[in-house]
């Protein structure tokens, strides 16, 4: 076996993450499709006279370069170009499969690199996800559901006008077995195949010709109407992801690892107390500077320190006396007493996407002939991707106007932009490199570190490489919010003629954005596609408590727990199964009740390592979801271990996700969302006592570790999407059926109801 | 300011400057000799992905000085399949091949601290699922990649 076979070299064949220099150096060459998304001109001019794409006039968005190897001329270079973040989800080469397949390319042909953000114009950035008005953001797993239909046009754009190129080619170049050219190539008679535009292709007049060849021509020629290709070489495939190779030999570089040159290291030490603020901070220790961090109002709510290395960084901040003034406000036991008050007298959002009120909910429940009423708590969740919080700034002040350079493992580009602009000024010349993310799962989006980074970078005159703690990360979160959801539910009939006649649900929680509207809070609870004729949805906006973010998933990571858990005791009362309860809710919803059975036909057969049985002393429970534009159900199998704690032993996950471009991908992200979600039923929860978070490191906030994975059986099912878009979301599926379905075997095997999570809260891990 | 010289990947890095011979090696990789590909994750031994090979024995680089360091043989992620694509370590290297061969990583960041306790756990002389239940085991994955774990450990 030689290892060098399976070797792809790192950082200079795989993804590049070109700096804005390298970046200007590709222009002009070869051929440049650009993924059209609605752009408007004014922002293609404005790159165009920025710099940033000099000679593209073409709209942005993400865009397709086929040129020559520049290490081969006889090799063709085709590199994707998009502005997504790659945090493991696989959007790197999710995107690029689809540039494989329009370009008829073997699928080791095509290269990445992510684009340097800076350019907004109007508010839209150059590279923006359409599904977030163009704000250049990865998340709400939409990536390839923004992408997928642009640059599908794009590399069938780039594949037809390299046809069109050929064809001239054709006509006037002299090429064997004639050694004329020939004079009737014609788009007819042309085929893109493997890096080649063939003439007349399988037959004794064949000529050939490399795309690189005739790449620069092609710019000028008409793709005309577009085709799609109808083969499925790459995608549908199980392509090897491109970001792996780096990753295993330790070579891709993560936020993390960026280094520049000058640059120097940093960490920061936040108030430990929520809320709180610097009174005073003492003189800076030998080897170190120390950088007031600024907070509203004129505070100081945190401090950075700068030092030869990220541990004696770390060392000094532990050891810094620096007077706060404490911030008692945030209060696990005072919140949780404010959202029960607010449960009964809050007055719910009046904002059209916060409620829903379909049919009499008040009436049928009080003519129901069953009812539950269940309160359903779920606690903040800490994200804790396995890379802190960091971030590398490096600003050139003698530069007119300034420049800013941010290295960032981020979500949101365009909020590091903002960012800068706010601190250096709205004229600041902004570029943001996005490196590989070591999980994001939401908490990257927030630009709390970048703006920390920027602050010291500037204070300090070089450049700086800040990286938080992971006991500042657990403690300074922007956690997924605490949500107390009150469901009432009123049935009718018994068994076969059980039916579900009333919804009344409210939710009291933080907004993740205070003072907008927050429809987010209740996904998952509003447009419910079971038969549910009568409902009342409301949100009660909870407006005091710790820091609030996007935790994978958002609001079905909550509402879901509540709406499939509600099903669960409302069918017992019913006198039906949980599973047939559910069947007879999505009947007249064929694709959801594809995706309901087939998790039950998996759970139940020995081929998908089901059984017929539940084995003794084990029990399943079911949940089902339709958010992120697919549909997903989950049905858990669990038994208690020898500390009469819950063991998930199988997982049998049915979703639909319309298109699979990477079976692979998507078989993963399942995987790692329902252990994401078994974290967080389980164990996941931080409280906080008088302002103080009590938790400080993994040792206190409790995740899955490997022996605790069940074994998970995936399937993906084809139906029309309730979106009916081609593609739907898989990022965060996996997560919010999990904790319903656990807490609904739980119900079957101990007849006892959870409705509060985690179930084993204060949980703590060892370490090695 | 004391100076420690260490041997990485089977090179000599002579004369490296540091604050203090307790430093941990993580960081001396990490901020002092480039070599990012050890990570750090919890600083407490508690996650695993600081995990190196000194003298053929797994250590967790979080806690483990600098000064300890000199005089041993110190092999990290980037030791196991060199740069240049010949191998370093052929256990290491196999190990690897099977993390790609079953598509292991999702977000990669945890994966040099798994990859370095497969191969000390086969270096010790574990083959096969017992990699995983040994040291594996206290290895922290958020995106949860296990399954792919076991799987790639099973042919090991």
């Amino acid at each position: 076996m030689n290892n060098a076979d399976t070797r792809i070299l790192p950082s200079t064949e795989t993804t590049q993450n070109i700096d804005r220099r390298e970046f200007l150096k590709i222009t002009g060459t070869g051929l440049l499709v650009a993924a059209t998304l609605g752009v408007p001109d004014k922002r293609a001019q404005a790159a165009v006279s920025s710099n940033m794409r000099p000679d593209v006039g073409a709209n942005l968005g993400a865009y397709i370069q086929v040129q020559a190897d520049p290490a081969n001329a006889q090799k063709n270079a085709i590199t994707l170009y998009f502005g997504a973040s790659e945090m493991g989800q696989g959007i790197l080469t999710g995107l690029a499969q689809l540039v494989a397949e329009e370009l008829q390319v073997d699928w080791t042909q095509i290269k990445t690199a992510f684009t340097p953000a800076g350019l907004i114009v109007d508010g839209k950035s150059a590279y923006g996800n359409p599904l977030f008005g163009y704000f250049q953001g990865t998340g709400g797993s939409t990536s390839m559901m923004a992408w997928y239909s642009a640059i599908r046009d794009a590399g069938a754009t780039a594949r037809q006008k390299l046809v069109a190129a050929a064809v001239d080619y054709f006509n006037t170049t002299a090429l064997p077995p004639s050694n004329q050219p020939v004079v009737d190539a014609s788009t007819a008679n042309c085929v893109a195949s493997g890096g080649f535009v063939y003439y007349k292709r399988g037959t004794a007049e064949q000529r050939q010709v490399l795309y690189a060849t005739i790449a620069s021509a092609a710019n000028a020629k008409s793709a005309g109407a577009l085709t799609w290709v109808g083969t499925s070489n790459v995608i549908g495939t199980r392509a090897k992801r491109i970001d792996i190779p780096e990753k295993v030999y330790g070579a891709a570089v993560f936020g993390i690892d960026v280094m520049v040159p000058g640059m120097t290291f940093a960490t920061v030490v936040h108030s430990p107390t929520v809320g709180g603020t610097v009174a005073s901070i003492p003189a800076a220790p030998t080897g170190s500077q120390l950088v007031p961090i600024p907070g509203p109002n004129g505070t100081t709510i945190a401090v950075g320190v700068v030092a030869a290395t990220t541990w004696d960084a770390m060392r000094i901040a532990n050891s810094l006396a620096i007077k706060w003034n404490a911030n008692t406000s945030v209060d696990s036991a005072a919140i949780l007493a404010n959202a029960q008050s607010l449960m009964t007298t809050g007055t719910p959002s009046t904002n059209a996407s916060e409620l829903e009120n379909v049919g009499d909910a008040v009436t049928a429940y009080a003519q129901a002939t069953a009812t539950i009423d269940a309160t359903y708590q779920l606690p903040y969740l800490a994200h804790a991707p396995m890379e802190v919080m960091t971030c590398t700034v490096a600003i050139n002040k003698a530069a007119s106007p300034i420049e800013c350079e941010i290295w960032a493992p981020t979500q949101g580009q365009d909020s590091c932009i903002y960012a800068a602009k706010g601190i250096l000024g709205g004229a600041t010349n902004v570029t943001v490199h996005t490196p590989y993310l070591g999980g994001g799962f939401g908490r990257k989006f927030e630009t709390d570190y970048v703006r920390e980074a920027i602050v010291i970078a500037n204070a300090i005159g070089k450049p700086v490489k800040l990286t938080w703690s992971r006991t500042q990360d657990l403690r300074n979160d922007k956690y997924r919010p605490f949500n107390l959801i009150r469901v009432r539910a009123g049935g009718t009939g018994t068994g076969v003629d059980a039916a579900f006649s009333s919804l009344i649900y409210r939710n009291v929680s933080q907004p993740v954005n205070p003072g907008a509207e927050d429809a987010g809070a209740l996904n998952g609870a509003t447009g419910l596609s079971y038969a549910i004729p009568n409902r009342k949805v409301e949100y009660v906006r909870l407006l005091q408590g710790a820091p609030v973010g996007y935790w994978r998933s958002v609001g079905e990571s909550c509402n879901v727990f509540a709406v499939e858990s509600a099903i669960d005791e409302l069918a017992k009362k019913l006198n039906i199964t949980p599973v047939a309860f559910r069947q007879k809710l999505l009947a007249s919803n064929a694709s959801g009740l594809a995706v309901l059975n087939k998790a039950v036909s998996m759970s139940t057969s020995t081929a998908t390592n089901g059984s017929a049985t539940v084995p003794s002393g084990s029990a399943r429970g079911i949940a089902y979801m339709e958010g992120f534009g697919s549909i997903v159900a989950l049905i858990v199998e669990i038994a208690m271990d020898s500390t009469g704690k819950i063991k998930v032993n199988k997982a049998w996950c049915a979703a639909a996700v319309g298109k699979v471009i990477n079976p692979d991908i998507v078989e993963a992200q399942l995987q790692g969302g329902i252990a994401h979600g078994i974290s967080a039923a389980l164990w996941g929860g931080v409280t906080f006592t008088a302002g103080i978070p009590n938790v400080s490191n993994f040792s206190n906030y409790r995740v899955m570790r490997l022996p605790e994975m069940p074994l998970v059986t995936i399937a993906t099912v084809d139906v029309t999407l309730p979106s009916r878009l081609p593609v739907g979301g898989v990022g965060e599926i996996g997560v919010p059926c999990v904790a319903p379905a656990i807490a609904n075997a739980y119900a079957t095997l101990k007849n006892i109801r959870v409705r509060t999570l985690p179930f084993y809260p204060g949980s703590t891990m060892g370490g090695l | 300011m004391p100076t420690v010289s260490l041997n990485v990947n089977g090179k000599d890095y002579p004369n490296i400057q540091v604050s203090s011979t307790s430093m941990p090696l993580l960081w001396v990789l990490r901020d002092i000799l480039g070599l990012t590909g050890t990570k750090y994750g919890c600083g407490v031994e508690v996650c695993g992905a600081c995990t190196v090979i000194i003298n053929g024995q797994r250590e967790h680089s979080c806690v483990f000085d600098v000064g300890s360091a000199v005089g041993k043989k110190v092999l990290t992620i980037e030791g196991l399949t060199r740069p240049d694509g010949t191998v370093g370590d052929a256990t290491g290297a196999a190990v690897q091949k099977a993390w790609i061969d079953n598509q292991v990583p999702q977000c990669g960041y945890c994966q040099s601290g798994m990859i370095m306790g497969a191969t000390a756990s086969i270096k010790a002389g574990k083959h096969g699922s017992s990699i995983a239940s040994d040291l594996i085991g206290k290895h922290i994955c958020v995106c949860g990649t296990y399954q792919r774990i076991k799987n790639a450990v099973k042919t090991l």
